[in-house]
């Protein structure tokens, strides 16, 4: 015996859904108005966000590094790293703000922490800052399931090929030298 | 050639796969009324909100515990020690930030104590651990379902599990009171003994130690140490990790005059790797990527110098509890995700507890 669509919904729809319900309201689309073209980037000041993910720190501040040696840019502020999975929020957040123009963060290299490098991504466009996120590609459908959940389904995100952690020194600037391009495009893009 | 009018039962089971309601395993789909029996159970109000994953943005509620427990195919008195069991795991405060999400993919032991270990049918003797009790395996499933439904953590989405670890959301035992020699873990949880109780802990894996071969307390301790210690568990400086005894092996260690706080104390002291063992491995820290090994090498550390895997002798970082058969010495050591919250959860029901219910009268029903 076989039911239509249909008949199931008619028969079983009194079935209770095991689902929770969302809390708080789901985020408006805001992102953050980008930079005008490349050479706008002289004199920014760069925000850094880096988790506690192995080499993560690393390839960040190798990126501010060549935002200052190739665009003038100034890396303002490197953020300690913070538990890796928890979302950017209250004086941390507003000190990283109130400190930068644009924003590195990442790296998304964890279930937990590519979530939350989205979250955070998502967070400082929504105060003003454009920002460039870095996940690893293992984690491309968590990232985006979080830019869904967070109401920014097609929130742009960069992804470096996995694994990053076993990365040597060199390959990590070599890796880098390659997001660089992918990051200023990031800033500098017309807002959506 | 089905009975006359059963097809429906097995339609019902397909629509809730349809709604990706399932863990891969049959549901039970949730009726209003016998959601109603299980609220009935507590006197918690349904809309209770009893967690939230604030990263994805959903929370759940008594009511939403209720309807996946029924799900996972509880009993109606079983959902106190579900409730219970949820309220000892979200002491542990990775389960708020990202231990559902993590790649370790940690599997909850859930461990009752007290009297309704019997009520219920927990069954804390043999095969403790493994399949066979409706209450020990459902009473965990709740928890995993209420994860993935409630909280919306599903794999390959937001559950990002490399491999996964076998029983998860399938561990939960009663401790064997009974024939263990020391108090029960929910005293160690802060609990009276008695009280019945449920203590939750996240692990990474559980890892067999057979010996029969010793009566030497020493020699019993220096094997369970030897698991204790392997490198490929070790991931930072210092480690936790529980023991669940069989009741041999615990009456073995007691009958030489020790209790839990000795048994910790000559684990923690005797738990020991070398740089050298952690250099072979590749965990010393000393690599061109900088310092963030198991240990990071300095030069003045004496190369052959054992360091020990534990930082302490607490029960939060080497619980001990006694499960199994005493048809053998066979205990467990199961590594702690982060670390054991050491508050166990009272178990609370209703002041007026409903009479037996029947489950399903008749198909009309649905």
């Amino acid at each position: 015996m076989s039911l239509d669509p249909a008949d199931h919904q008619a028969l079983f729809g009194a079935f209770l859904s095991p689902h929770g319900r969302v809390s708080g309201p789901r985020g408006h689309l805001v992102r953050a108005a980008r930079l005008d073209g490349p050479a706008a980037l002289a004199g920014r000041r760069v925000g850094l966000l880096w988790n506690t993910k192995l080499n993560a720190e690393l390839l960040l501040v190798e990126l501010g590094r060549l935002l200052m040696e190739q665009y003038d840019a100034v890396v303002t502020a490197r953020q300690a790293p913070y538990a890796h999975a928890v979302p950017l929020d209250g004086p941390d957040l507003h000190s990283l703000i109130d400190s930068c123009d644009v924003a590195l963060v990442g790296v998304g290299d964890c279930g937990s922490c590519a979530a939350a490098a989205i979250n955070d991504g998502i967070t400082l466009e929504r105060h003003g800052i454009p920002a460039a996120v870095i996940c690893s590609d293992a984690f491309d459908v968590t990232a985006r399931a979080t830019a869904e959940v967070q109401g920014d389904p097609d929130y742009p995100f960069l992804t470096t090929p996995h694994p990053i952690a076993v990365l040597s020194e060199g390959q990590v600037v070599r890796r880098a030298a390659q997001l660089l391009p992918e990051v200023v495009a990031r800033l500098v893009e017309e807002a959506s | 050639m089905s009975a006359p009018g059963l097809g429906i039962v097995h339609q019902a089971v397909e629509y809730a796969y349809e709604q990706d309601w399932s863990d891969g395993l049959p549901v039970v789909p949730a009726t209003r009324e016998l959601t109603d029996a299980f609220l009935a159970t507590t006197d918690r109000d349904p809309d209770e909100v009893i967690g939230r994953l604030e990263p994805l943005r959903r929370e759940v509620t008594v009511e939403t515990a209720a309807i996946n427990a029924v799900m996972a195919g509880c009993r109606p008195e079983y959902f106190p020690v579900v409730l219970a069991a949820w309220d000892a795991l979200l002491l542990d405060p990775t389960t708020a930030v990202g231990a559902w999400q993590s790649t370790s993919g940690p599997a909850p032991l859930i461990v009752v104590n007290g009297p309704v270990r019997e009520r219920l049918g927990i069954n804390g003797g043999g095969g403790a651990l493994g399949p066979g009790f409706r209450a020990n395996a459902t009473i965990a499933r709740a928890i995993g379902l209420l994860v993935r439904n409630g909280l919306g953590v599903r794999p390959q989405v937001f559950e990002q599990a490399t491999q996964g670890i076998p029983g998860r959301w399938a561990m939960c035992v009663a401790e064997n009171e009974e024939e263990s020699p020391w108090e029960p873990l929910s005293v160690d949880g802060g609990l009276a003994p008695g009280s019945d109780a449920v203590s939750a802990m996240l692990l990474r894996d559980t890892e067999f130690v057979d010996n029969r071969h010793t009566a030497d307390p020493e020699k019993l301790l220096a094997d369970i140490a030897d698991t204790l210690g392997r490198t490929g568990a070790l991931i930072f400086e210092h480690a936790a990790a529980g023991l669940v005894l069989c009741p041999e092996h615990a009456q073995l260690l007691a009958r030489a005059g020790m209790g839990k706080d000795d048994v910790r104390r000559w684990l923690a002291d005797h738990t020991r790797r070398s740089v050298d063992d952690l250099r072979a491995v590749g965990k010393n820290g000393l690599t061109e990527r900088g310092g963030r090994g198991v240990r990071v090498d300095r030069p003045d550390e004496q190369r052959a110098g054992a360091d020990p895997v534990f930082e302490t002798d607490t029960a939060q970082h080497l619980p001990i509890l006694v499960a199994g058969a005493r048809n053998a010495g066979i205990s467990s050591v199961v590594r702690l995700f982060t670390s054991w919250s050491r508050i166990s959860a009272r178990v609370e029901t209703a002041a007026e507890v409903p009479g037996p219910l029947m489950l399903v009268e008749s198909e009309e029903e649905l």
